[in-house]
């Protein structure tokens, strides 16, 4: 007999396969509370019992494994008054408060309430027991007088999120949920990302944020604004506003799992702030210029579409007229759509006739695409998130604090360690979350990841560890990298980073004895004026053990954005076109200048006839805003970008802003930067637009409008397009190339014109996305993608080993700034915080502060105050103290979410990687001095 | 011919907890004999011997040991179980106190058996000096090469015992739970299969022994299975599930007896002789009403069902859940059958891990209908939802993980099936008086 039966319908047990798992296959419905497909099977909540022809005992479909042979049935009279009962003994505690109005959507429980029509027995509870809500989280609505102990809550936060927030108190009809030993939420340690919240069957944990709200009117299919992860969301609406955003369970990235960002922090969106209308400055309408202008004409005037952009137009027209396409410069958006990206170079490229146009990808792994571009030919992460959380042996994270950074991606490498028991290499100057999890952490000193890479690297050889296939089959150069190594014996390299020798030698021992590792990097690693040597070293290392071209295994940088990958692919970057086609080539040169030609041509050139590119790569953001400053730029045009918070030095950026001739800044708030513009255009968020976002992994993915622009605010494709039309228009131009027009009714027909110039995106498609996720590259519309990069070779043929040795960051403490200062960012906040301040994720991390050891504390006298002003030769910063091991005695760290006096960036050198141009936020040399409480 | 006792023979000689003194009395020759033979044949010789654990279900000792995967890599796990928390049970104590060597030996001569290299001993907290005596004893061991590596010179064969002392909760009794516990988590059992013989403590195969089974095992290398089998009640040729319930037993005996104690019989004896003979008979001169005959958990006999022999089988024919523990708790004539089910369902309300839904709100509503009867405030149709909650959690059979509930429903249905009219006279009489009770006690 190879078949079992359920309510008389035949089924293959397959093997491991769960009596309801095999009825869901068949359609049939076993009422479940305590089951959840995502969590490990408990079977206690009892609701699923059914009976097996034969067996005196009924059992638990969710936790009995089917055979050949069972017959089952699944709503026998019996079963049906067992179900019966076990719910009304559910309801014995259940205390419904009735808050929420009537139009509360069904929750699980109430639901099978209703269908069995069960109602409350003698001697039931009619009082509540406990305090409503009962944990005061801000984001987090508990109460648990609707508990029915299913423990969903628990093991989502242990199976998922990996926090181990909540546990089981007491016993009997007296155990419940407690987070920690029986203490606050945040006390226990939870990260608000709200997952016990999202499994919860009763409403007992729900999202405060949604209560009261009803029903939605409609659910979309989104993507997360925040990180690079790419997380899946739900966005439920109602009456043009977000309600409720929860995971996608149909989503590749995390199905039902979010962090507090993407789950909690949707509310920017509909912030009184957002900018419903064009303003100008007052001079700009009454032509006066700009230098001459008083306070009174300094300020916004709103006005309507055709005026400001006509403005924009005008003036765009003019420089470009007086002082040639070079004097103007495009920043385009890593928050922005691909379809946007691509219009904001094609309007530097076409319009303008600039290769001014980059972005802020600057900032953050401009040296990794840069760095991996010279050992592979490809930049990008080169296996996936899931790939690597279930196929790497073991880990190495060097500069990225993934449980904050990346948290979705963070909790799923914490389960593959939790779950697969691989060993994890931690390499942080700071004692990370994901330290916890580690079987190593290397705390080495800011700024010298190459000692310690080549420290690694040098043991691994000495001991015969390598490749040695690897490297002969797929690899060049090696025989001048290993000779390098020789000077990072253990000794020497301890010395300079401060990791122990011993530590050293099994960091190595780690990394070379499990194959494959997967090396996962971020602004740690990248914003170093060694930023493209560091991530060279990295390549070194994942060449030298053979962990390329296979699954669990590759070079894995993380984006910091949620389409920062994106913004990179549409060419919004100085030296190259869309899909990373080289601006020095002179065919690709003429492929674009066919594609997007115009007529009347302009006095041609010889490489670029039509219109007027420059072969070579134009200026990159920070050399835009220094030139800026200077007038060599005369204007510039800002898609979302907050330049005055999160550029390094800033109070030198500062000035460069206010020197600048004209500002058009397109954005959704009246950001730092919006003080220095000529020009605020309104755009729209990412919840009331369409077009693609690419994550960290490659995975192009569908965004999907939800809302209707807030006020007068447009979609910012549609902007940049109408701008364009306007500015050819002035020019006397009008498009002749095939890809040449500015008529877009959709962002599909601007992705469409993408694919068509772009290999990479070739055979995707908005109607493809429609139904799935592509990693690219995607040659053709049949190619079904490619999670995995150089599985057969690299793009550059031979993997390349490069030279790289160990150099000081530019700046380092000295006896007037004593103390290292490293940057970077906190799990409830975003970027320079423009999104997260304006949410209520902010009461869960209200004030900037910077981390300092104990022992500097003690050192520098900061007996209990509250506040410390660091200075840098640059600037002062004004912050709350945390005093904390999680920083090394000698190194603070900050962060950039606040602005004005608060931001870390006051402080950060504009020193920069010479080749990629990166900023090298993670060092400086600061002192601190404690601010007096003000009485 | 009479009854030798086996388990309780070396009780009473002084200095019997040392090791010296338990090897001038034979000790260590039956771990001796053990090793001479291969774990298969020590696994053949338990499986022949019929033992059944003496823990509360009866399941054949050598059938489990049996389910261990074959050529597992290990480690395999032995747990004693020494959480005696059934009310009415101290037989484990008494042997762990008295004789702590004739338990290590049964225990490492099982651990030889299965191939286990650890062996840990879940003691309940509150038996600190059974702790003592048997701590004190397993250093010996150690010293005396009976414990550690190569043990007794046996290439290869290594165990190291530890005491695990728990916190005081019934559940860790269970053997699920108990496994959870020792692995530092809350006592929630486990969902079987996988069973512990194939996946229990840390994830390996693990087999869970009670301390008075493991005892039984030394005998039997001792003096072999068909002296074993001599002892005790054969299969019921009538009942094709009745296995034989073979061996010494040591039934404690309590409450209203005149002579309350551990008697080491063989298996078989009736209750009434056990009562009459062995305890003195009912104190005070009274009659039995009612007894328990096996912890708390199998429910109650009445008196016409005295006669019942206290075997595997037995208990079972006259309505009760089985023979459990053999803690056989006397009840006299002037005890109220409505306090003794609510101390029950109390218990069992107070000890529900509280995981399954039936259980955890089940025995808690059953002590609450109990408490209201009480107090003079039942209704007679509280009789059948009585009935009626205790058949949903725990009679049906499969209604929640592990056996708790039973434990808990057992009482519930035997005291209310053959004491009814007990229950109903009290309702009914009750009602009218505790008006002016509870008012009395609102005035105080």
């Amino acid at each position: 007999m190879t078949h079992a039966s359920i309510n008389g319908r035949m089924i293959q047990p397959k093997p491991g396969q769960t009596i309801l798992q095999a009825a869901q296959e068949l359609g049939i419905t076993i009422p479940t509370l305590c089951y959840h497909p995502d969590l490990s099977p408990v079977g206690s909540c009892r609701l699923c019992l059914v009976e097996i022809e034969g067996w005196r005992q009924k059992v638990a479909a969710c936790v009995t494994p089917i055979r050949p042979g069972m017959v089952i049935y699944t709503e026998t009279p019996g079963l049906v008054e067992v179900r019966r009962f076990i719910l009304s003994l559910l309801l014995r505690h259940y205390y419904d408060a009735g808050y929420g109005g009537r139009e509360r959507p069904e929750t699980e429980f109430e639901h099978w309430v209703r269908v069995y029509q069960v109602e409350r027995r003698r001697d039931s509870q009619a009082q509540p027991r406990f305090a409503i809500p009962s944990d005061p989280h801000p984001l987090v609505w508990v109460d648990w007088n609707k508990c029915i102990l299913c423990t969903r809550c628990v093991r989502a936060c242990a199976e998922i999120q990996g926090r181990f927030v909540w546990g089981v108190a007491d016993r009997g009809e007296r155990a419940h949920i407690v987070a920690g030993l029986g203490s606050s939420m945040l006390e226990a340690r939870c990260e608000s990302c709200g997952a016990c919240a999202a499994y919860c069957p009763t409403g007992a944990l729900d999202d405060k944020m949604a209560l009261g709200w009803g029903r939605p009117d409609k659910i979309v299919r989104s993507v997360c604004s925040y990180c690079g992860v790419g997380c899946g969301i739900r966005l439920q609406v109602k009456n043009n506003r977000i309600i409720r955003v929860s995971g996608d369970e149909q989503a590749p990235v995390n199905g039902l799992h979010l962090c507090v960002k993407g789950r909690y922090g949707f509310d920017y969106v509909h912030h009184p702030e957002r900018l419903r209308r064009p303003r100008v400055r007052r001079y700009l309408l009454s032509g006066r210029s700009k230098s001459e202008a008083t306070a009174a004409e300094r300020e916004w005037v709103e006005v309507d579409w055709d005026t400001a952009l006509d403005l924009a137009a005008e003036k765009l027209t003019q420089i470009w007229r007086e002082s040639g396409s070079d004097a103007l410069g495009v920043l385009a958006s890593a928050k922005c759509t691909n379809e946007e990206n691509y219009l904001m170079q094609k309007f530097a490229r076409q319009v303008l006739g600039t290769q001014n146009v980059d972005h802020c990808a600057r900032l953050c792994h401009s040296s990794t695409v840069a760095a991996l571009s010279l050992a592979f030919g490809s930049g990008a992460m080169s296996n996936t998130m899931h790939d690597v959380a279930e196929h790497a042996q073991a880990l190495f994270i060097i500069g990225s604090n993934v449980t904050e950074q990346h948290p979705v991606f963070g909790s799923m490498l914490r389960q593959a360690v939790l779950r697969r028991r691989i060993p994890l290499v931690v390499a942080d100057p700071r004692r990370i979350d994901i330290t916890e999890f580690a079987t190593l952490h290397l705390q080495h000193l800011p700024g010298t990841d190459i000692a310690l890479l080549n420290g690694l690297m040098h043991i691994i050889l000495k001991n015969g560890w390598h490749d040695t296939r690897f490297i002969a089959e797929r690899c060049e150069n090696f025989e001048a990298f290993a000779a390098s190594l020789e000077a990072y014996p253990p000794e020497k390299v301890a010395e300079i980073t401060h990791v122990p020798v011993a530590a050293l030698q099994r960091a190595a021992e780690i990394l070379a004895r499990h194959k494959p590792v997967a090396a996962i990097w971020a602004m740690g690693i990248t914003q170093h004026t060694t930023g493209v040597m560091n991530v060279l070293a990295l390549a070194n290392l994942q060449m030298l053990l053979g962990n390329l071209g296979v699954p669990g295994g590759g070079v894995n940088p993380l984006r910091g954005q949620n389409n920062v990958q994106g913004a990179c692919d549409m060419g919004a970057l100085p030296n190259v076109f869309p899909g990373y086609q080289p601006v020095s080539d002179a065919q690709i040169v003429r492929k674009f200048d066919a594609a997007w030609a115009l007529q009347p041509t302009l006095r041609s050139s010889d490489v670029s006839p039509t219109l007027g590119l420059a072969g070579k790569p134009g200026l990159t953001v920070t050399e835009m805003v220094h030139q800026f400053g200077t007038g060599q730029i005369r204007a510039l045009y800002v898609l979302g970008e907050d330049l005055a918070l999160t550029e390094p030095d800033l109070p030198h950026t500062r000035q460069s802003l206010a020197q600048g001739e004209f500002l058009i800044l397109q954005e959704i708030f009246p950001s730092e930067t919006s003080v220095f513009a000529d020009i605020l255009l309104p755009g729209v968020s990412f919840a009331e637009k369409s077009g693609t976002f690419t994550n960290t992994e490659r995975r192009v993915q569908l965004v999907r409008a939800a809302l209707e622009p807030m006020g007068d605010a447009r979609p910012d494709w549609h902007i940049i397009a109408d701008l364009a039309r306007r500015v050819l228009a002035r020019q006397g131009r009008y498009p002749a190339g095939p890809w040449a027009g500015w008529q877009y009714t959709s962002p599909s027909a601007i992705f469409e014109e993408m694919a068509a110039l772009t290999p990479l995106y070739a055979g995707i498609s908005h109607a493809r996305l429609e139904h799935e996720t592509l990693h690219w590259p995607v040659p053709d519309k049949n190619h079904p993608g490619t999670p995995i990069l150089f599985v057969h070779g690299f793009p550059r043929g031979r993997g390349r080993f490069h030279v790289v040795e160990h150099l000081p960051p530019a700046e380092w403490p000295d006896a007037e700034y004593p103390l290292l200062l490293t940057t970077g960012r906190v799990l409830y906040h975003w970027h320079g915080g423009e999104l997260t301040r304006r949410s209520m994720v902010m009461q869960l991390c209200p004030r900037p502060v910077v981390e300092i050891h104990p022992d500097d504390a003690a050192r520098f006298g900061l007996n209990g105050t509250r506040q410390v002003r660091l200075r840098s030769r640059r600037g002062e910063m004004l912050a709350y103290v945390q005093i904390t091991t999680r920083v090394a005695p000698g190194v603070v760290f900050g962060n950039f979410h606040f602005p004005g006096p608060n931001n870390v960036n006051n402080l950060t050198n504009a020193a920069l990687d010479p080749v990629s141009k990166i900023p090298e936020f993670k060092v400086a040399a600061v002192r601190l001095e404690p601010v007096p409480e003000a009485c | 011919m009479a009854f030798e006792p086996v388990l309780l023979r070396h009780l009473q000689i002084p200095g019997i907890q040392h090791l010296d003194t338990y090897q001038a009395h034979g000790g260590y020759q039956a771990l001796k004999r053990a090793l001479e033979l291969t774990p298969e044949q020590v696994v053949q010789l338990v499986k022949d011997s019929g033992l059944r654990g003496r823990g509360g279900a009866g399941f054949p000792t050598g059938v489990k040991w049996g389910f261990i995967p074959k050529d597992h890599p290990g480690p395999i796990y032995l747990c004693v179980n020494a959480d005696e928390s059934e009310p009415g049970t101290f037989n484990n104590r008494i042997l762990m106190e008295g004789d702590p060597h004739q338990v290590l030996e049964g225990t490492i001569i099982s651990a030889y058996a299965i191939r286990a290299s650890v062996a840990y001993i879940y003691i309940r907290y509150e038996y600190g000096r059974a702790y003592r005596i048997l701590q004190r004893a397993i250093e010996e061991l150690y010293k005396h090469g009976l414990l550690g590596r190569n043990i007794l010179g046996k290439a290869g064969f290594n165990l190291d015992i530890y005491i695990h002392r728990g916190a005081g909760a019934y559940i860790c009794g269970e053997e699920t739970g108990l496994i959870e516990s020792l692995e530092g988590k809350r006592a929630w059992p486990r969902i079987k299969p996988p069973f512990p013989a194939v996946q229990g403590l840390f994830q390996k195969p693990t087999i869970v022994n009670n301390v008075e089974t493991l005892a039984c095992v030394k005998h039997i290398l001792e003096r072999g299975p068909q002296w074993f089998r001599s002892i005790g009640v054969p299969p019921d040729p009538n009942n094709p599930r009745d296995i034989g319930s073979f061996g010494p037993k040591l039934y404690c005996l309590s409450g209203h007896v005149n002579r309350p104690g551990c008697y080491e019989l063989p298996l078989g004896i009736t209750a009434r002789e056990l009562i009459e003979k062995y305890g003195g008979g009912v104190w005070n001169g009274r009659r039995v009403k009612a007894i328990i005959p096996g912890g708390l958990s199998m429910g109650f006999m009445s008196d016409q069902e005295l006669d019942t022999p206290l075997d595997f089988n037995g208990p079972l024919k006259v309505g009760c859940l089985g023979l459990g523990t053999a803690a056989v708790i006397v009840i006299d004539d002037r005890t109220s059958m409505i306090d003794v089910l609510y101390n029950s369902c109390r218990f069992f309300a107070h000890e529900s891990c509280g995981q399954c839904t039936p259980c955890r709100e089940g025995t808690a509503w059953m002590t609450k209908i109990l408490a209201r009867i009480r107090r003079g405030e039942g209704y007679l149709d509280d009789l059948d939802l009585l009935l009626e909650i205790a058949n949903g959690i725990g009679i049906m059979p499969g209604t929640t993980i592990c056996g708790l509930a039973d434990g808990a429903a057992w009482p519930v249905k035997t005291a209310i099936t053959k004491f009814r009219a007990e229950f109903e006279d009290y309702i009914r009489n009750s009602r009218s008086r505790s008006v002016t009770l509870r008012e009395t006690t609102k005035t105080l």
